[in-house]
């Protein structure tokens, strides 16, 4: 089965945890993930910035950890990442921006790519709110 | 044509829920995680209508269990790899952000 995962809020809300453990159960399971795609504050949940307190679990890490091991197509809105400050080294450079907080594995990209990601796959899941 | 509906806000804080059972099809799922899985609350009004609902109900177990619900027989269980089989069991889900 193929899944594409949708994030719509920061790595301290408690769904982008439930999207984590569900994203990592259905690798688990044998299926396939086609593509993240992480929208509004989404953005949040890659931010490299993100310092987690130590007695929490940081979830940035492990989206980050999760995408590199697996090699999956992480892509963050780019017009949802600049409004929000959430920037790669081409953008920040682009809009003279001191700050980078977005790297590898993530792409910047435009909402075509959940679209595109939804014709691709049997199932969107999407995960946001609390 | 089946629909897993996924809630995760609290049910004494907003309408999703009584909108989510007034739009369930005979075929469909709600999947109570988070706040939402408040609603399981013993004899609170969201309980009640859940219970007396037609509507398949699933309540995500570790989230039940954090917030020390104790389940009803009508509501099943399920682990992360239940919920992925829920997803794949039913043609939508639809997740009520």
């Amino acid at each position: 089965m193929k899944f594409a995962i949708a994030l719509f809020s920061a790595a301290h809300a408690p769904s982008s945890r439930r999207a984590l453990l569900f994203a990592q159960a259905a690798l688990a399971g044998g299926h396939e993930i086609v593509r993240l795609f992480f929208y509004q504050d989404g953005v949040y949940s890659a931010a490299n910035s993100v310092v987690t307190p130590q007695d929490e679990q940081d979830i940035a890490q492990q989206w980050r950890a999760l995408v590199s091991e697996h090699q999956l197509d992480g892509v963050v809105c780019i017009a949802a990442a600049l409004r929000r400050g959430v920037l790669n080294a081409e953008e920040a450079a682009r809009y003279q921006r001191n700050a980078v907080n977005l790297d590898a594995p993530w792409a910047l990209s435009g909402l075509g790519q959940l679209h595109d990601a939804i014709q691709d796959a049997d199932r969107l899941i999407c995960f946001g709110g609390p | 044509m089946s629909t897993l509906h996924v809630l995760s806000h609290s049910p004494f804080s907003d309408s999703r829920l009584d909108s989510c059972l007034r739009l369930c099809g005979a075929q469909d799922a709600i999947l109570l995680c988070g706040d939402a899985t408040y609603a399981l609350q013993a004899g609170s009004a969201p309980f009640k209508a859940l219970e007396v609902s037609a509507v398949v109900i699933f309540v995500l177990a570790e989230d039940a269990q954090a917030r020390g619900l104790s389940l009803p027989e009508w509501a099943k269980s399920v682990d992360y790899p239940g919920f992925v089989q829920l997803s794949i069991d039913h043609d939508k889900v639809n997740s009520w952000l």
